[in-house]
C-alpha cells in the first residue's frame, strides 16, 4: 500500500466579507495505525511549534521518498489551529478577542472560536499521541519542557520522559484549564502532551532540533514509525518540577529589567540573575537574586516590567552542577 | 479634598505611579459593594456608579432631608483603571482579563495583585455587585445575571426592579471570575448587566441607577428615598429560557430593532446583506417568542455569529450550552 500525502480543511467558515477562513492540516499516512498528530500555533503569537511541523514535514516528505514502507501509521500536522491569528500576528482569536485555548471542547453551533475547537476535537479523539506545542508568550523564554496536569500524571510522565525535553512540569489541576486542548483530550482518553518552549514571535532552531529527536523516537516507539527506522539518541533527560520546587521572581517594582544570568543555566542561592533599573534615573531599582541552589529555566525576554511580572522561574536543585546546560 | 483612600497602589515602568481608587461611604464595614470597570471599556457601569457615589455620599452628610444611609457602601467605579484610560478592555500591558484571574494571588502577577486586593476589600460585605456592560459588539437590556444562585439570591435578585433576571450556566470560564471567587466568602452576590461596551447610554444609565438605589432602598441600607416611577415587570428566565439567536451566513448585519421589546415567533430581527455584491443574502427571523434581552451592534458578521438573545416565557431545549464561553459576561 503507497504511501499518501494529503492536505485539507478541516474546517471551513465564511468571514464577513468574501473570505473564507480553513483550518488546514498535512497528512502523511502509511495506511495502517495509530495516527499521531501535532497541533500548534493556539495562540497566533507562538511560533516555535509552526517551524517544528515543517521541520517534520521535511523529515516524512524525505522518508516516504526513500523508504515508503518505513512510514506505518498516519501522522497529522496541525501547524495553525488560530490561523487568523497568526496571520494577523495576534495570539488570541482575532475580532472574537478570546483565547482558543480556553474555548475546548467546543461546540458545532457556537461561535467561531467554539467551532474550530469542536472540529479539532472531532478529528484528534482517539489519537494515540497528540503534541499540543506552545511557544510561551512574547515576556518569557522557556527551555523545552512538558506541562502535565496532576490528573493525568500517571499515563502521561512516561510518555514525556522520553521526549528529548530538559523539564516535566507537573501541575495542580485547575478548573479553568479544563477548557485546554490538552485537559479535553486526556479527559476523553486521547493522550494529549503539553510542549513549552522558546519565547513568542520567534523560533529557536536547536529547540526545534532537540524536540524533532524525541517526537520522532516517540512516533518510532508507538509503531507510527518502522522500529529499524534510525533516530538520534535522546541527549536531554528532564527534571521533573512541581509546585514544591518551582520558585518565581516576580518584579518588585515596575521598570526594565536587565538579566545577567544565562538562560537555563545552574544558579546558586543569592545569586544576582539581573536588576530592574530605572528609564529616568542612574540608580538600580530592585536587584533580582536567586532564592535558592538551582537552574533559571524561565528567563524574562521582555525588559519592561511591572510591579509583579514574572522575571524568572527557578527550579529547586540540591546539586545544581548535576544539570546539564543547554546543549547546542 | 482628601485623596479617597485606594485598594492598591502600584508603581508604574515610566509613567506616576498609579492606584485603584474606591468609595467608602460611611463608617464602619461595608454592607454593600460594587464594583465596575473590571474590563475597561465598559463605561456604562463606570459613569453609573460614580454617580451613585456621589448621591450616596450626599445622603451620608445629610444634603438630602429625610434621607439616610445605614449601612456603609463601598464603591470602585474602575478597577481596571488603565484600561478605561487606554479605552481597553483587558490590562493593556500584558492583555490579560482582569475578570479572569481570580481569587488573584497577592505574589503574583499585576492583574493577579489587583484581583487579590479586590477580593480583599470586598470580602467583608454581605452583598456584592459586580457591573458590567457585554462588549463592543452586542447590546444588553440592563439585567441582573446569576450563576448557580442561591435561594436567597434568587429572591433578593428582584429588589432591584429591572426586567429581566437571567440564570446563566455554571461553565469552567466563570470559575476565574469575581462573581465566582466571592461564592466563598457567602453573603449574596450578583452580576449586573447593562448595554454595550465602548459606548455611554443614557437609557441603560438612568435604569441602571434606578436599580441600584432600588436595591439599596429594598434592601434596608437606603432610608427615606422615594422611587417615584414604577419598577418594570421583573420577569425571572431560568437556565432553559435563553434562546441565542445564530446566524449561519457570514456578511454585514443590519438590524432596527431596540433591546428590551418583546417578539413574536416569526418576527423579522435583522438582515444579512452580501458586502461585496450588495445581495440579501437572509432574513433572520425569531424562531420563538420572548424578550429581546440583547442585540448585536456590530454589522460585520461571521458564519455561525450571535445576533440575538431572547428569553422565552417558557424552557426551549436547544442552544442552551452554545454559549457557555459565550461573549460577554
Amino acid at each position: 500500500m503507497g504511501v499518501r500525502i494529503d492536505q485539507d480543511a478541516i474546517l471551513t467558515l465564511q468571514l464577513p466579507y468574501r473570505e473564507r477562513l480553513q483550518v488546514r492540516r498535512t497528512v502523511f499516512d502509511g495506511g495502517g495505525t495509530p495516527t499521531v498528530a501535532v497541533v500548534a500555533g493556539i495562540h497566533g503569537d507562538e511560533l516555535e511549534g509552526l517551524y517544528v511541523c515543517h521541520r517534520l514535514a521535511a523529515w516524512l516528505e524525505s522518508l516516504v521518498t526513500r523508504r515508503p514502507d518505513a512510514l506505518r501509521g498516519r501522522v497529522e500536522l496541525y501547524p495553525a489551529l488560530n490561523p487568523l491569528g497568526v496571520d494577523t500576528l495576534q495570539r488570541f482569536v482575532p475580532v472574537f478577542d478570546t483565547d482558543l485555548n480556553r474555548n475546548f471542547p467546543g461546540h458545532a453551533a457556537g461561535l467561531l472560536p467554539q467551532r474550530i475547537t469542536e472540529a479539532v476535537m472531532r478529528h484528534l479523539a482517539g489519537a494515540a499521541l497528540v503534541l499540543d506545542i506552545h511557544a510561551s508568550n512574547v515576556f518569557l523564554r522557556e527551555i523545552p519542557q512538558v506541562r502535565i496536569n496532576e490528573a493525568f500524571a500517571e499515563h502521561l510522565v512516561p510518555l514525556a520522559r522520553r521526549m528529548n525535553i530538559d523539564i516535566i512540569w507537573l501541575h495542580g489541576a485547575l478548573t479553568v484549564l479544563e477548557a485546554t486542548i490538552a485537559h479535553s483530550l486526556n479527559a476523553r482518553d486521547t493522550p494529549c502532551l503539553v510542549v513549552e518552549m522558546g519565547v513568542g514571535m520567534r523560533i529557536t532552531p536547536a529547540f526545534t532540533d532537540q524536540l524533532m529527536t524525541g517526537i520522532l523516537r516517540a512516533w518510532r516507539d508507538l509503531g507510527v514509525l518502522d522500529s529499524d527506522v534510525p533516530l538520534d539518541d535522546l541527549t536531554h533527560h528532564p527534571l521533573i518540577a512541581d509546585d514544591s520546587n518551582v520558585h518565581y521572581l516576580n518584579a518588585e517594582t515596575s521598570g526594565l529589567f536587565v538579566p545577567e544570568a544565562e538562560h537555563w543555566t545552574s544558579v546558586t542561592k543569592g545569586q544576582r540573575l539581573g536588576c530592574i533599573v530605572s528609564a529616568h534615573e542612574g540608580r538600580v531599582l530592585s536587584e533580582v537574586r536567586s532564592p535558592v541552589d538551582g537552574v533559571l529555566f524561565t528567563l524574562r525576554e521582555y525588559p519592561v516590567v511591572y510591579e509583579g511580572s514574572l522575571m524568572a522561574r527557578i527550579m529547586a536543585v540540591a546539586a545544581p552542577s548535576a544539570c546539564g546546560g543547554l546543549d547546542g | 479634598m482628601t485623596a479617597p483612600p485606594a485598594l492598591l497602589r502600584m508603581s508604574a515602568p515610566l509613567r506616576d505611579d498609579f492606584e485603584i481608587p474606591y468609595h467608602h461611604i460611611g463608617d464602619g464595614e461595608p454592607k454593600v459593594a460594587v464594583v465596575a470597570g473590571i474590563h475597561g471599556d465598559e463605561l456604562n457601569g463606570v459613569f453609573v456608579v460614580s454617580r451613585l457615589a456621589r448621591f450616596l455620599k450626599a445622603v451620608a452628610a445629610g444634603e438630602h432631608p429625610g434621607q439616610r444611609l445605614v449601612a456603609p457602601v463601598l464603591i470602585v467605579p474602575a478597577v481596571n483603571v488603565l484600561g478605561v484610560n487606554t479605552r481597553n478592555r483587558r490590562w493593556p500591558f500584558d492583555s490579560t482579563d482582569i475578570n479572569r484571574m481570580f481569587p488573584g494571588y497577592d505574589a503574583g502577577e499585576t492583574t493577579q495583585r489587583i484581583a487579590h486586593a479586590v477580593l480583599e476589600l470586598t470580602r467583608p460585605a454581605h452583598y456584592r455587585l459586580d457591573i458590567h456592560s457585554s462588549n463592543l459588539d452586542f447590546e444588553e437590556i440592563p439585567q441582573v445575571r446569576l450563576y448557580e444562585p442561591t435561594e436567597r439570591e434568587r429572591d433578593s435578585s428582584r429588589l432591584f426592579g429591572l426586567a429581566a433576571v437571567i440564570e446563566r450556566p455554571m461553565n469552567t470560564i466563570f470559575t476565574s471570575t469575581i462573581g465566582h471567587a466571592w461564592r466563598a466568602f457567602g453573603g449574596e452576590n450578583f452580576v449586573v448587566q447593562a448595554g454595550q461596551a465602548g459606548v455611554l447610554q443614557p437609557p441603560h444609565c438612568a435604569r441602571l441607577f434606578r436599580a441600584l438605589v432600588a436595591f439599596l432602598v429594598r434592601s434596608g441600607i437606603l432610608r427615606g428615598v422615594d422611587l417615584s416611577e414604577e419598577d418594570e415587570d421583573t420577569h425571572y428566565f431560568g437556565l432553559r429560557q435563553t434562546l441565542p439567536l445564530i446566524s449561519d451566513n457570514a456578511g454585514f448585519f443590519l438590524s432596527r430593532l431596540d433591546v428590551g421589546r418583546w417578539v413574536q415567533a416569526g418576527d423579522v430581527v435583522g438582515q444579512v446583506y452580501d458586502g461585496f455584491d450588495g445581495e440579501l443574502r437572509h432574513e433572520i427571523k425569531a424562531p420563538v417568542a420572548g424578550l429581546l434581552s440583547g442585540m448585536r451592534r456590530q454589522p460585520l458578521l461571521f458564519e455561525g455569529d450571535l445576533v440575538a438573545r431572547i428569553q422565552t416565557r417558557h424552557p426551549v431545549t436547544e442552544g442552551v450550552d452554545t454559549y457557555l464561553h459565550g461573549q460577554g459576561q
